[in-house]
């Protein structure tokens, strides 16, 4: 940690001598737009570009001076008043400062990004000068932009649609993390920051530690074991339906692909009727003589979980099969014909030419598969939402962390807590999903079947 | 990768500055109790009731769903809008379900006005002031002094320690013990009405209806004799209650004090689990719940426990039974099928907790129960027009309409007078207290599950055998004290 701030620090050291080498060496255009963006620019009758340099500094200080100095102030003090709607006070709303202060702050980056980009400019225009070479003019930069920059223009909209809709959230939840905002710390009761205490709170043996433990070991567990079944049958059902002596593939096919046609809450709730203690396995059992088992009961701990496997192995085990069929068709069947050749046996064809190219070509789908399992919403929460089992906190023996998370944050109203959690788990998937992608050979090999 | 250190770097930074920052302090301090005092007419909170009523203005009224499906919102609709057309008030159905979310429609502005719930939702929405304090001398129904004091205190909460008003109750909502009066042996008249009341004795105590449902078994093994899915906490905290159980202290204001384990409540649970040994599987989850009205009208189950709404469901279920298999006519079916499905209140329970080796004395049975009622939304921009609906929805005379349309347990005293028998009874059991009335606090949302998920396993537990976790009292009550302890620590999480 030590040698990383001496690190930073002597980064900053540097960047600064730079700054003032680089200063010292700039002319009269380039000090000019230093101090008024756009101003080089005009100097080097680039009107263009130094309207629009000019007018992102007076929009920005502008939008600074009325709101953005405000909000970067509310994401730090989170709401100085408290607003009472009985009285009709208005008051801070914590969250919204929060929004607003993050959203600041991505236009106070973006505003400095382009200060720099304003003096990196007219750099490259002095040099072009210094070349005996004409600065481009408007038309030229516009032109350039529906050619030679084209990226740019095209990346412009995605790369502005993902801060908004996927970078801000996300940091907006890794913010609440750090709060306490949750029951009864709503609005309009202002939030604080609270540091790492959500985190402390987790991993400490009190009310909430010991469960997350035993929900991530069974998590862990959960998003392998299905990860695995749903691919060994998907893969085992896509080479059956794929021999030749299969007859009326289309047929057969038809089956899993109707399973996974229908929607999935549908699915998960007849399998719940299904294995409900009044429900119709439990009377043909009972009906039988034998004792109702409790398949999802508070008891049905292993049966529940096995329960899970299986349904998920129902709503995914199609798709795999569908994507092994895709993938099946692909391998050149030459190799086939030298391996039987060689006198590869059928086992050790699948072992050696099946498995390797078809693992290569999925294993992108793998990973995503596994997160996906790994976040399974649907399954626990459909199947023992109603149960919580002892030892557990607001949870039972079968939810996983995402399912835990829900109750928590959406049931119970401890969005801080429920924001940590989140936390977690990005750190834990991203982990484990980075980790198996960089050693798998899908991304050693990358050119193998290329 | 330079780059992505200084990011990384800077995150890090930016991080620790924010996490330095101070904690507010807890702004959650309780009420002394000896300094709670009524509210004032004066009471700043009261300054926008000023009697000037908005004009030209539309207020949105969130209903009930069935009050929307039978028409009683628009006679209601109508005849308000009528009465305030010279203001220009308009009130129209909200259109956003019977569980509007307040809390996150009302502070950005496009949440309901006035709103109709039961009284644990529109009070759980006190803390958080999403609901107003109501001004009760300028409400007709608490002025004529027509509301118990039990369900005017469901709608009382302490805020700055004044004890404020936030609703107006308008009906009773508790679960009933349904049976099926054709299913009743022939000779229940003899054998079967001790007290020569009129009253078959299995629907009115527990003891005899447990010796029924054996009965009722043995005589044809798929059929249940009573049957109710024990894991829904509304429907079985009565019987915890009826032997000194409390959600929580203080008439259940105080989330500090969870009652699950006090008095004899170990009792209650074990007549659970003794009558839980007589129904099918189907009583540990929501089997039973789902099934009742196929259930009650093929015959499989004599009685079963559910609110009053489901009843219409049963009837029209047993009607098209009747239909198939006595060949009558759909007038005839369901005239005779509403005859047939009868209501009560539970059965009284033995005073020791036993139905096998029950007491002579017994008990009245206590079953939790709701107060349906009117709230306004603290965001309303139309604070007189909305109050001068919800004095309007809450009179005499749309009470009346509302009970006679929607056939529900009124509150006000001067209708429940003239209602049917059922609604007197729970009307006299709202005003003694045998209805224990759903507590009015945000807390009351971690006890469902908790609570539920242990009567689920309290059913199971006959079929365990020798790994039964609760055939002893000790057992018992080791597992209620467990369960309060566990409701506590979901409440209290971040304190």
């Amino acid at each position: 940690m030590k040698r990383a701030f001496r690190r930073l620090g002597t980064k900053i050291s540097d960047s600064w001598t730079n700054f003032i080498n680089f200063f010292k060496v700039a002319n009269v255009n380039v000090k000019a737009s230093m101090g008024l963006m756009g101003l080089g620019q005009f100097m080097y009758r680039q009107v263009g570009r130094g309207i629009m340099y000019l007018g992102v500094e007076i929009l920005g200080i502008l939008f600074f001076a009325i709101y953005g100095f405000q909000w970067l102030i509310g994401l730090f003090t989170l709401g100085t008043v408290q607003g009472d709607p009985w009285t009709g006070k208005d008051g801070d709303n914590s969250v919204i400062f929060m929004l607003l202060g993050l959203m600041s702050l991505i236009l106070l980056i973006l505003f400095i990004t382009l200060y720099i980009s304003n003096i990196r400019d007219v750099s490259r225009t002095s040099k072009l000068v210094l070349k005996g070479e004409k600065p481009k003019n408007f038309r030229e930069d516009l032109k350039d932009l529906l050619d030679k920059k084209f990226y740019k223009t095209v990346l412009f909209l995605p790369l502005l649609g993902t801060i908004v809709f996927s970078v801000l959230p996300i940091v907006f939840m890794i913010l609440i993390a750090f709060t306490n905002y949750g029951d009864p710390i709503i609005p309009p009761v202002l939030v604080d920051w609270v540091g790492m205490e959500n985190f402390v709170r987790i991993f400490s043996m009190g009310d909430i530690g010991p469960t997350f433990f035993k929900i991530l070991g069974w998590n862990i567990l959960w998003a392998i074991a299905t990860t695995l079944l749903n691919y060994v049958l998907g893969l085992l059902l896509a080479i059956l339906l794929n021999k030749k002596i299969v007859k009326g593939k289309f047929f057969w096919r038809l089956f899993p692909i109707l399973a996974y046609a229908i929607p999935g809450f549908i699915t998960l709730t007849a399998f719940k009727f299904m294995f409900a203690q009044g429900g119709p396995i439990n009377n043909m059992i009972t009906s039988n003589g034998g004792d109702p088992i409790p398949f999802l009961t508070k008891d049905g701990t292993w049966w529940a979980r096995g329960i899970g496997l299986l349904i998920n192995a129902w709503l995914t085990v199609p798709s795999v099969m569908l994507l092994a069929t895709g993938i099946l068709s692909n391998i050149n069947n030459d190799l086939y014909e030298a391996a039987k050749i060689d006198g590869a046996s059928s086992m050790r064809q699948f072992k050696d030419i099946t498995l390797p190219f078809v693992v290569f070509a999925t294993t992108p789908t793998l990973i995503t598969s596994f997160i996906g399992n790994f976040n399974n919403f649907g399954v626990f929460y459909f199947l023992r939402s109603t149960i919580t089992s002892d030892g557990y906190f607001v949870s039972n023996d079968t939810d996983l962390l995402i399912n835990w998370l829900y109750r928590l944050s959406i049931d119970k109203q401890y969005y801080s807590i429920g924001a940590a959690i989140s936390l977690i788990i990005f750190i834990i998937t991203s982990s484990i999903s980075l980790i198996i992608y960089v050693k798998s050979p899908a991304y050693k090999k990358e050119d193998t079947f290329r | 990768m330079k780059k992505i250190k200084f990011i990384f770097a800077f995150s890090l930074v930016s991080l620790l500055a924010l996490t330095s920052c101070d904690p507010g302090d807890d702004p959650d301090v309780p009420p002394d109790p000896g300094t709670i005092t009524d509210p004032s007419p004066d009471d700043s909170v009261f300054d926008k009731f000023n009697g000037e009523l908005e004009r030209n203005v539309t207020i949105k009224i969130v209903e009930n769903d069935t009050a929307i499906k039978m028409g009683y919102l628009d006679e209601l609709l109508d005849a308000f809008n009528e009465e305030y057309a010279e203001y220009g008030i308009t009130a129209v159905d909200a259109n956003q379900g019977e569980f509007a979310d307040l809390p996150n429609s009302g502070p950005y502005g496009y949440g309901p006005d006035v709103i109709y719930q039961a009284n644990d939702v529109l009070m759980g929405w006190v803390q958080d002031k999403h609901v107003t304090p109501l001004p009760t001398h300028l409400i007709e129904a608490y002025e004529s002094d027509v509301i118990p004091t039990a369900a005017e205190e469901a709608y009382k909460a302490v805020a700055n320690n004044v004890n404020y008003t936030f609703g107006v109750p308008l009906n009773i909502q508790a679960p009933l013990l349904y049976y099926r009066k054709d299913l009743l042996p022939s000779d229940w008249q003899t054998n079967w009405d001790d007290d020569n009341n009129g009253v078959p004795d299995m629907v009115e105590n527990l003891v005899d209806l447990y010796e029924f449902s054996k009965m009722y078994h043995a005589e044809d093994s798929t059929k249940y004799g009573f049957e109710f899915s024990l894991n829904d906490f509304y429907f079985s905290s009565g019987y915890l209650f009826s032997y000194g159980a409390y959600l929580f202290g203080d008439n259940n204001r105080d989330d500090e004090d969870i009652g699950l384990h006090a008095g004899d409540a170990k009792l209650g649970v074990q007549v659970l689990r003794q009558f839980a040994a007589e129904m099918s599987a189907a009583c540990i989850d929501d089997s039973a719940k789902l099934a009742i009205s196929g259930a009650m009208a093929s015959g499989k189950y004599f009685a079963s426990v559910t609110t009053p709404d489901v009843r219409s469901v049963i009837v029209d279920t047993l009607a098209t039974t009747y239909q198939s298999e006595k060949g009558l006519s759909a007038e005839e079916a369901t005239q005779l099928a509403d005859e047939n499905v009868v209501g009560v209140p539970f059965p009284d329970l033995p005073a020791n907790g036993d139905l096998i080796n029950p007491s002579d004395e017994m008990i009245e049975c206590k079953q939790m129960g709701g107060i349906n009622g009117y709230a306004m939304s603290s965001y309303t921009k139309y604070p007189n027009a909305s109050l001068a609906f919800i004095n309007f929805a809450t009179s005499y005379k749309m009470v009346k309409l509302r009970e006679e349309i929607l056939q529900i347990a009124p509150v006000r005293s001067d209708v429940a007078e003239e209602s049917d028998e059922l609604s007197q009874q729970l009307f006299e059991k709202i005003s003694n207290g045998s209805i224990v009335l759903m507590p009015s606090i945000k807390a009351i949302n971690q006890v469902w599950t908790p609570a539920g998920s242990f009567m689920g396993d309290v059913a199971a537990d006959p079929n365990r055998g020798a790994n039964a976790k609760y055939d002893t009292l000790d057992k018992i009550q080791a597992a209620l004290e467990q369960l309060s302890q566990d409701i506590y620590d979901a409440i209290h999480l971040l304190d």
